[in-house]
Parts: C-alpha cells; sequence; structure tokens
C-alpha cells in the first residue's frame, strides 16, 4: 500500500500504548503478586524476606486448603454435570413454548440481575431453620427440618444449589440464543421426513448448539474457580470450615492472618490451578465441538 | 504524507499516556511540598477521622464524640476535621491495611489495639503518643493500656471498657421463681429448668465464631486460670491442657444437651440479640457492649428496667480467681505516624486527646451510651449518676470482681484466632472431639509461636 505500512517503526509505535497497558494492569502484578509469594511480607512491613518456597509448600500440605480445593471441585462437578443440563434442559422448553416466551426469559434471568448479596440472604431466608420456606415444606410433608446451612453436612450443598439458581439464567439465555438462531427448515425438513420431537432434539438441535454448551461449561468451569462472593454472603466460609473455597481460604488464613506473602503465594497457586483446569477442557474437549457451517 | 499522519496518531497517543501520568506525579508533587512547607499557624488544613460509629446503633456515640471532634475545630485554628465512617470489619481487615501498606494513612483512625496496633507499631507506622500522655498528665488515669503499648510506649487508646457476663430477664425469672446461680451447679440446674419450660437457656448464633468464643473463653478462664490465655503464645500453657480442653468438652455438652438453639451455626449476630430480646432464651452471654440495645433507640427498649445481669458462677476445681471477669479495652483509636512532622496536625490530635479523654466525656459514655469507662473514675459520682439498675450490676460487678482478664483474641496471634474459630464450630456441630480440637488449636499455636522467635 505505502511506505509507512512497511516500516516496522510504525507497528512498534502501534503496539507499544497496548504493550504498556497490558504490562501495567497484567503482567506486573502477576508478577509482583509472584514475587510476595516467596516471602513472609505482612502487608505493611517495608522490610521482606525471602522465605524460598515456604509458602507454596505450607499450602500444599495444609489439609485446609485441600479442602477448599475439594469444595472447589464440587463447583466445577455440580456446575457441569447438574447445573448446565438443567440449562439445556429448559431452554428447550422455553425455546418451544408457544406463548409467554417473553415472560419466561425474563424471569429466568432475573436472578442473574441481582447482586450475590441480595441472592445470598434472600437464600439465607429460605434456607432458615426455624421459619425458611424449605423447612416449611419439609415439615408440611411430615419430615424433619433440616439446617441447611449450620450443617457441615449441607452447607455445601445449599450454596451449590443457590449459585446454580443465580446462573442459570444467564447459560439459558446463551442457549435459547443459540437454539433460535438455527434455520426453522432444518426442523421442517425433519418434521415432515417424519422425525419425532426427541430425535429432532437429539440429530438437529444439540448438535447445532454443541458449540454455545461448550463455551457455557467453560465459563461456568471459570466461575466455579473464583466462586467467593456467595460463600461469604451465606457462610463465611463456615461451619468450621466445610465451605471455604480457594479464593475464601486465601482471605481467611492469609489477608485476616496479616500474612500478605502467604496470601500471595494462594492466589499464584489458585491462577495456575485455573489455568491447568481450563486448558485441560480446551485441549481435551473444546476442542472436540465441531465448528458448525449451516 | 500518509506517514506522517501515522506517527503523529502513535506519537499523540504514547505522549497522552504519559501526560496523564506525568499529571499525577506533579499532582502529588505539590500537594506534598505544600504539607511540609505548610507549618505557619492558622493556615487551613484537613485532618482525616475514620470511625466505625455507623448506623443507627451507634449514632448516639458518634453525637457525642463529635462534641470532642468540634472543640477540637475550635481549639486548633486553620483545622478542618473530616469525618470518615467505615464498617468497622471493612475498616479492621481491609481498608485501613491496604492504607498502613501504601502509607496514607487516616490521621485519626479506629483501631484495635492488639496485636493489630502493636502490629503497625512495631513497623513504625502509628504515632507514639506516649509525650503526649504525659504532657496533658492523663497517662496513669487510664485503667489498662497494656493493649495499645509496646516497649512500654502507648500507640493508642481505647474508646471504652467491656466486659462480659450473663445478662438474664429479670421478668421471666421473677415468674417461675428461678433466682440468679451463685454456683455452677445452680447454674446447671437453672438451664435444665429453663429448658424444661420450653425457653432456650442461652442465645446462641455461631456463624461468626467469636460469638460462642465468650462463653466457651469465661469457661477455660475459670478451669484453667485468667491467667492462662496470656501464657500460651509464650509456651507457658497448653491448650491441650486437660483443664482447657474440658472447656471445649463443657461446651459441646452444652450444645448436645440442648441448652443453645438448634442452628446456631447458621445464625448472625444479631439474631444472638433477637432471641433474648424477643424471649426464645432466657440468658445471653455477651458483652456490656449490649446494655445499649436496652437503652432510648435500642432494639430492646421495651425490656428496659427488665434486664439483670450476672458474672459466670465460680466452677468446682477452677484455678485462681473465681470472680475473675473478661475485661477488654481493645477497641479505640490510633494515629498515623505521619502526625509527627507536621506540627499543626500534632497539635490537633493533642487536641483531641484532651478533649475525648475526660473524665466528664467518660462519664457521659457510661450514663447515656451505656459503654465503660476505660479510665479511672470516681466510685462515689458513678454511683450517684448511673440510674439504669443494669448498669449499676454491671459496674457492681467489676467493682466486686478481684481480676480481669482480656479476650483469647487480643492474646494470641491472628492466625491461632482463626483456627480456634475453625475448631469451635466443628464442636458445635460434633464433628471433631475436644480433644482433637485442642490439639489443631495447639499446632497452630506451635507454629505461630516458632514464628515469633
Amino acid at each position: 500500500m505505502n511506505k509507512a505500512l512497511r516500516n516496522p517503526m510504525t507497528y512498534i509505535l502501534f503496539v507499544i500504548p497496548g504493550m504498556l497497558l497490558l504490562f501495567m494492569f497484567f503482567v506486573y502484578p502477576l508478577i509482583s503478586s509472584l514475587y510476595y509469594g516467596f516471602t513472609n511480607w505482612n502487608g505493611i512491613s517495608d522490610h521482606v524476606k525471602l522465605v524460598g518456597f515456604r509458602n507454596f509448600s505450607k499450602a500444599l500440605s495444609d489439609p485446609a486448603f485441600w479442602s477448599s480445593v475439594k469444595n472447589n471441585g464440587y463447583f466445577i462437578l455440580f456446575s457441569v454435570f447438574i447445573q448446565v443440563p438443567i440449562t439445556i434442559v429448559a431452554s428447550l422448553m422455553i425455546a418451544n413454548v408457544k406463548k409467554l416466551q417473553g415472560l419466561y426469559k425474563t424471569a429466568i434471568f432475573m436472578p442473574t440481575v441481582m447482586s450475590t448479596a441480595v441472592i445470598g440472604i434472600l437464600w439465607g431466608f429460605i434456607y432458615n431453620y426455624d421459619v425458611g420456606l424449605l423447612n416449611k415444606i419439609i415439615v408440611f410433608f411430615g419430615g424433619q427440618p433440616v439446617d441447611w446451612l449450620g450443617s457441615p453436612k449441607t452447607a455445601m450443598l445449599s450454596i451449590l444449589i443457590t449459585n446454580c439458581w443465580q446462573w442459570a439464567g444467564f447459560y439459558i439465555v446463551m442457549i435459547l440464543a443459540a437454539i433460535l438462531t438455527i434455520p426453522k427448515e432444518l426442523d421442517e425438513a425433519a418434521m415432515i421426513d417424519g422425525a419425532t420431537g426427541l430425535q429432532r432434539v437429539r440429530r438437529i438441535t444439540m448438535p447445532l448448539i454443541m458449540p454455545v454448551i461448550s463455551v457455557v461449561i467453560m465459563l461456568s468451569i471459570a466461575g466455579s474457580m473464583k466462586a467467593a462472593d456467595i460463600i461469604i454472603v451465606m457462610t463465611k466460609g463456615g461451619p468450621a470450615s466445610s465451605t471455604d473455597v480457594m479464593a475464601t481460604y486465601m482471605i481467611k488464613y492469609a489477608i485476616t492472618n496479616f500474612k500478605y506473602g502467604y496470601g500471595n503465594a494462594l492466589s499464584f497457586i489458585i491462577f495456575i490451578f485455573t489455568m491447568v483446569v481450563t486448558v485441560l477442557y480446551q485441549v481435551l474437549i473444546a476442542k472436540r465441538a465441531e465448528r458448525i457451517d449451516y | 504524507m500518509k506517514k506522517n499522519v501515522l506517527v503523529l496518531m502513535s506519537l499523540m497517543l504514547i505522549s497522552s499516556i504519559a501526560v496523564a501520568g506525568c499529571g499525577s506525579k506533579t499532582d502529588n508533587g505539590s500537594s506534598a511540598s505544600g504539607e511540609t512547607s505548610d507549618s505557619t499557624q492558622g493556615k487551613p488544613f484537613e485532618i482525616t477521622f475514620r470511625h466505625a460509629l455507623i448506623g443507627e446503633r451507634r449514632q448516639g456515640t458518634l453525637d457525642l464524640t463529635m462534641e470532642a471532634v468540634k472543640k477540637m475545630e475550635s481549639e486548633v485554628p486553620g483545622l478542618k476535621v473530616k469525618m470518615d465512617g467505615v464498617d468497622g470489619e471493612v475498616n479492621r481487615k481491609d481498608k485501613i491495611r491496604g492504607e498502613m501498606a501504601s502509607g496514607n494513612v487516616p490521621e485519626i483512625f479506629d483501631a484495635f489495639g492488639s496485636p493489630d496496633v502493636k502490629t503497625f507499631a512495631k513497623e513504625g507506622k502509628v504515632l507514639d503518643i506516649t509525650p503526649i500522655l504525659e504532657e496533658l498528665g492523663i497517662k496513669d488515669k487510664f485503667l489498662n493500656l497494656d493493649a495499645w503499648s509496646v516497649d512500654g510506649k502507648v500507640y493508642g487508646l481505647p474508646m471504652s471498657a467491656s466486659a462480659e457476663g450473663v445478662f438474664y430477664n429479670k421478668e421471666y425469672f421473677a415468674s417461675k421463681g428461678f433466682e440468679v446461680p451463685k454456683t455452677y451447679d445452680e447454674l446447671l440446674a437453672l438451664m435444665d429448668k429453663i429448658k424444661a419450660d420450653g425457653k432456650i437457656p442461652f442465645s446462641s448464633a455461631s456463624k461468626s465464631a467469636w460469638v460462642p468464643l465468650m462463653l466457651t473463653n469465661q469457661i477455660w478462664s475459670r478451669l484453667a486460670g485468667p491467667e492462662v490465655t496470656a501464657k500460651f503464645s509464650t509456651g507457658e500453657a497448653k491448650w491441650t491442657d486437660p483443664a482447657v480442653t474440658e472447656a471445649f468438652k463443657i461446651h459441646q455438652d452444652w450444645v448436645n444437651k440442648g441448652y443453645f438453639k438448634k442452628g446456631e451455626l447458621g445464625l448472625e449476630y444479631v439474631d444472638y440479640n433477637t432471641q433474648f430480646i424477643n424471649g426464645d432464651s432466657a440468658m445471653m452471654f455477651d458483652g456490656s457492649w449490649a446494655a445499649s440495645l436496652f437503652q432510648e433507640g435500642g432494639a430492646g427498649v421495651s425490656l428496659a428496667g427488665k434486664i439483670g445481669f450476672f458474672n459466670f458462677p465460680p466452677m468446682p476445681g477452677g484455678v485462681g480467681d473465681q470472680t475473675s471477669i473478661m475485661q477488654d479495652m481493645n477497641n479505640g483509636y490510633a494515629f498515623s505516624a505521619e502526625v509527627a512532622k507536621n506540627p499543626q496536625k500534632l497539635a490537633a490530635v493533642k487536641s483531641f486527646i484532651k478533649n475525648f479523654y475526660t473524665e466528664d466525656m467518660q462519664m457521659r459514655f457510661l450514663v447515656e451510651r451505656g459503654s465503660l469507662p476505660c479510665m479511672k473514675l470516681d466510685e462515689a459520682k458513678v454511683k450517684e449518676q448511673v440510674k439504669d439498675p443494669m448498669m449499676q450490676e454491671i459496674m457492681m460487678m467489676l467493682l466486686h470482681s478481684e481480676s480481669s482478664y482480656a479476650a483469647f483474641d487480643a492474646l494470641v496471634p491472628a492466625d491461632v484466632t482463626t483456627e480456634i474459630g475453625n475448631q469451635i464450630q466443628k464442636i458445635i456441630s460434633n464433628i471433631t472431639t475436644p480433644e482433637e480440637a485442642t490439639a489443631a488449636i495447639q499446632k497452630v499455636q506451635d507454629e505461630a509461636n516458632a514464628d515469633a522467635e
């Protein structure tokens, strides 16, 4: 075209501002967090002592940390194997509704718009031992009330259900959009050929929305890894640390305890874990979700 | 031509970023130099007063504090105080620490003496106010400044004191013919009677672990002696000592016997007070700060005059003074170390201390707000001015107990506090034994003790 675009200097000049911002807001914090992970910094002091891998080995040998990792695992399993199937079924149902589709869409999207704090408190009422809706129903049918958020056995499950409820609407809207963009002719042609509803879902709709489902799974895994707010609002990681995830473990054991060095080491471990999980997912599963061309 | 345009555009992009960066720099520079040259009297200046007195419940305390602030403003020429109210928990765990790290500490801030201010003091981030106290001649007027002192120097001052004991519903006790228990056995019998009557003996809400721990702390201090908690950090005593473990066992027994509300681990501290106010529970083990609930503007004002207060009874086989009470002077104000560099600000801080820490102020806090004094007050005056029978009972309890001890979280490192909280919730939910719980706490204590050396 012209000389200017062939001059490498031009490209460098264009790239520099972006690189600077990237370095300032992404690379530098990451490196400094990694650096402090190797120190005994208490968050205030001017003197910082390097302690090698002590923070990392301390975290990895702490059973409380591994129990928080396990809870992140529950989040992922619950999202992938319970939340995603529910959202797919719900999306298919809404897509085939003839009347009031807008109402369903809005109603199901509502929780996603509300803040996590509101949702946490709202569900806190539902789970309340004495006056909660859930126990009222259980007692009405002759059961024993369950201490949902107060018992280490049920607290994690209660949070998972709330979290699922909160985000389902967001994923449903995504999947629904994918379903509604499928050309009507495909479905009609199959119908003329005599395919049943279930067959059409299996052979036409599902394969065509697979890429979106893959994105939804990806998002819910990433969301599960960084879950913290809902837990802080609902149980503060308790009772007895039974609902701590990695992020709340970091807050509770590192920041509250004046151990920023340890906290930074933890945040780096969380970063690594999240990377590993998402890369594994991309390599093993997402790649197989084929690109669709109509 | 086009080349020039491209280069120009990129240059503009870069320079705009650079200019933005420089802009803020020069800004900082000018204000910093302004501060240091600004030592002449009367030049307008501002200090930030970070308080945690937000919400309706603390409005009265804020109003009283504002009186001292107004006096300070009128005394120091050019001073303008910027009041900055932040939620106590957010301020303590988050905001103030970030400010300590970045160096922008408010001149006056709400703080906890031990371990927070002591940690800040070791880093030279808070003002040593010993000379001010000596100049004002009030250093010996305080009941106890241990929580605020490092190596004999004082780094902050408490707002008020608090003591922990049992609040009970007098009207209910009278209607059933119950009496204040004088011994531990009487307390146990009383709890059984209350339970049989269909009420919960003690309020409970253990979502935040400090709430149930007030009671456990009291029991282990009865059984192993009031001095025991201070000895954990020196290694002289261990959490695994039988008497301490026994306290955790008692707490678990009480849970299993149904002396607390079911589902307590899901409940917030507000529920603790609510259970007592609405009559679900007959007793509440709480700090004297809860007295304000039963005063004008409090949630339990309908119970005003019907609430009594007694000291936890002596326990059989207990070590040491069995009338000892948890008395805490840990929450108060500290000052930025930067204040020392600016004579005007130093004068403002001095004026605040002079006007806030007076016998008159302490008395008004006691009478109007129900907060216990942290300074020595004339006994006769206290008896004359305190009309509320519950406050009289609290003050009498303080006068009649021979010793006091600080709350455990002021005496052990923060990570041990976290672990105790974790373990007490396990105890309450019956997923651990008292022996395992104290062993786990001792392990963290050992690590912390080794780190401290």
